[in-house]
């Protein structure tokens, strides 16, 4: 299940396998229209894998939260999210209709990291609020159906679902990617917490690591740099060389790129719920930020969910 | 006219109050020989809402003495506000002195009509000790309209059609927290609809989504002495689908204005008038030996303005 949202020149997508439910069907033929679809031949490869509609998002946290123990607070600014769900591992290929289901997502492990606090929320254990996710095809609504303990209340949710508008295609091409970090997000965090909201650009630096086998000399450029202007000053951060810090960090020479920080600032609430970043940047500056969402433990399975920011460079560097 | 009592239960006379304080700026408050009854009628406060609750003087007060030349009756009116901070001073003053020492009978509360000057006031007079066992007295002055004989007949309970269906409400407060939730998704009002089968619904629609909270299981009173019913025989209900909803569309403001009540509340019974209003018991204290009840009217709301 993937889920995008459009921010000016910057786009974010939520990636949800369908471990992370308790129970996921998506039923790909159930909703195949039966006119032909409009779609040229060639796209059609793309469409038949997804199904995508749009649904606003302020909606969905709303109903999420209807007995108040979901927890988050519905701060969304953006007025509509587009979802599409793609066929995820088996359920790939041939794709229509998406069914997905999450019954009592009650067992986030109590010892978990303290970076999954707000996950807790939605999954805590004990609050037994549950969730069972329908759409059963274009021109039908999103239906939710929350429960909050055996016996209680129930409220059945129908958010109406739009025909995805074109969205802004932006293709991050790996093999073009001139600066490839991954680091801890709370060294991210961190350090973008610290810039002034009324900062307008934030330019990212990064230089090639020094030889291996040497040890870092102090003169050496840092290899990731971040550098705020706002209206009273400029901010520097240097992030050191240090597998400490930079789990990894890719870069054939030196890279600088500037962004706009309240497109860049979209993607923190996210980078504060995750617990590691990708970050990449290709040879246009198309910035590429996946963040690795904590997802409760099951044994045997990997359950992450990802989330991912694009965001375009400003054209005066 | 003449009126004194003690105030016996003051916590209790807050939480009726502050039940009430929110829906509009003044109440009016009658006290007969055997009731005292807080009135907020729909004339000034948004969506209707009204208020005519009815609490058995004995649950409250002791030493009650009541005198006047209009059967004994007397009819003020005053800022629920200031009631409400007049009640609490009294209400914290006795508790604090029962927790924090062993003088637990020393607090007593008064209540009485005086003049002040050439107005009328109502004080609540609070006899405590303090902790070094002295004794302090504090006097709060409530400014009050006594409201003329033509005035109180005036004050008519609103007329409502025989109930389509009588049902017990979950805890208000667990209610109150889905109301509050459903706010951002109902900007036309919520409606509030119930069957014979235990069944109550809440929905609200606006163009984004459509969401609907459930409860099953909820009992359905036979309400053989409700007041507002003409007609007595409650067979008739058999005669009819159990499973038919009955609901009102009612304003949301109203319905969080009603749930302000929760903090007296121990079993509330909402009565459907289908698209008419709907009529909400809130009683004190058990229904068996219930010292009062509130009662909220709620009408309906209608989509295109009347």
């Amino acid at each position: 299940m993937v889920e995008r949202i459009l921010i000016g020149h910057s786009t974010a997508t939520a990636f949800v396998f369908s471990h992370v439910f308790d129970e996921f069907v998506y039923n790909p033929d159930a909703a195949r229209p039966s006119q032909p679809s409009q779609l040229s031949q060639n796209d059609e490869d793309d469409e038949l894998t997804a199904t995508a509609f749009e649904i606003p998002l302020n909606a969905l946290m709303d109903c999420l939260n209807i007995f108040g123990t979901a927890g988050l607070a519905s701060g969304a600014s953006q007025k509509k999210k587009k979802a599409q769900d793609d066929g995820e591992d088996s359920d790939g290929g041939r794709a229509r209709g998406v069914r997905s289901n999450g019954k009592g997502k009650g067992r986030a492990d109590a010892d978990d990291a303290g970076g999954n606090a707000r996950l807790d929320q939605w999954f805590a254990p004990g609050k037994g609020t549950g969730m069972r996710m329908s759409y059963a095809g274009p021109g039908h609504p999103l239906t939710l159906l929350v429960a909050e303990e055996s016996g209680g209340p129930t409220a059945t949710c129908e958010i109406t679902t739009w025909d995805p508008e074109p969205r802004l295609e932006l293709a991050f091409d790996s093999d073009a990617a001139v600066l490839k970090i991954i680091l801890k997000s709370s060294w991210l965090r961190d350090a973008l917490s610290e810039i002034d909201p009324s900062t307008e650009k934030l330019t990212i630096i990064g230089n090639p690591p020094p030889p291996p086998g040497r040890a870092a000399r102090s003169s050496a450029p840092p290899c990731f740099r971040l550098r705020a202007v706002g209206q009273f000053g400029s901010t520097e951060m240097d992030y050191p060389n240090d597998r400490e810090v930079l789990e990894t960090c890719e870069c054939a020479h030196s890279v600088s790129f500037t962004y706009r920080f309240s497109h860049v600032a979209r993607a923190l609430r996210a980078l504060q719920s995750s617990l590691k970043t990708s970050l990449r940047i290709d040879d246009e500056g198309l910035l590429s930020l996946q963040f690795m969402m904590p997802a409760p433990r099951r044994p045997g399975r990997r359950s992450e969910a990802f989330i991912e920011f694009w965001c375009l460079p400003l054209e005066n560097d | 006219m003449r009126f004194r009592a003690t105030v016996e239960n003051v916590d209790t006379f807050a939480k009726i109050v502050q039940s009430v304080e929110k829906l509009q700026k003044r109440c009016t408050i009658k006290f007969a020989e055997h009731e005292m009854r807080i009135i907020c009628t729909g004339d000034v406060n948004e969506g209707g809402i009204q208020v005519w609750s009815q609490i058995k003087v004995s649950s409250l007060f002791t030493d009650y003495r009541i005198q006047s030349n209009s059967n004994n009756e007397i009819t003020i009116s005053m800022s629920s506000e200031a009631l409400l901070a007049a009640l609490r001073s009294a209400a914290a003053s006795s508790t604090a002195q029962n927790s924090s020492t062993s003088f637990t009978t020393d607090t007593q509360v008064t209540m009485k009509l005086a003049k002040k000057g050439d107005k009328s006031v109502l004080s609540l007079e609070i006899t405590g000790l303090t902790p070094m066992a002295r004794a302090m007295t504090v006097v709060q002055h409530i400014v009050i309209d006594v409201v003329k004989h033509a005035d109180v007949e005036r004050l008519k309970e609103p007329m409502c059609p025989e109930p389509d269906v009588h049902i017990l409400l979950p805890a208000l407060a667990k209610l109150r927290t889905v109301v509050e939730r459903l706010r951002p998704l109902a900007n036309d009002g919520v409606i509030f609809r119930a069957n014979h089968n235990g069944e109550l619904q809440l929905a609200v629609t606006t163009d984004n989504a459509r969401v609907e909270v459930g409860w099953s299981g909820l009992t359905n009173p036979t309400m053989a002495k409700d007041p507002s019913s003409q007609n007595t025989n409650t067979d008739d209900s058999d005669a009819k689908d159990p499973a038919e909803m009955h609901g009102v569309l009612v304003s949301h403001k109203c319905l969080l204005k009603f749930l302000n009540s929760h903090v007296v509340s121990t079993t509330t019974i909402a009565c459907i008038c289908e698209n008419h209003c709907v009529i909400l018991y809130v009683y004190i204290g058990n229904v068996a030996d219930a010292g009062g009840v509130i009662t909220y009217y709620i009408p309906a709301k209608f989509d295109d303005g009347i």
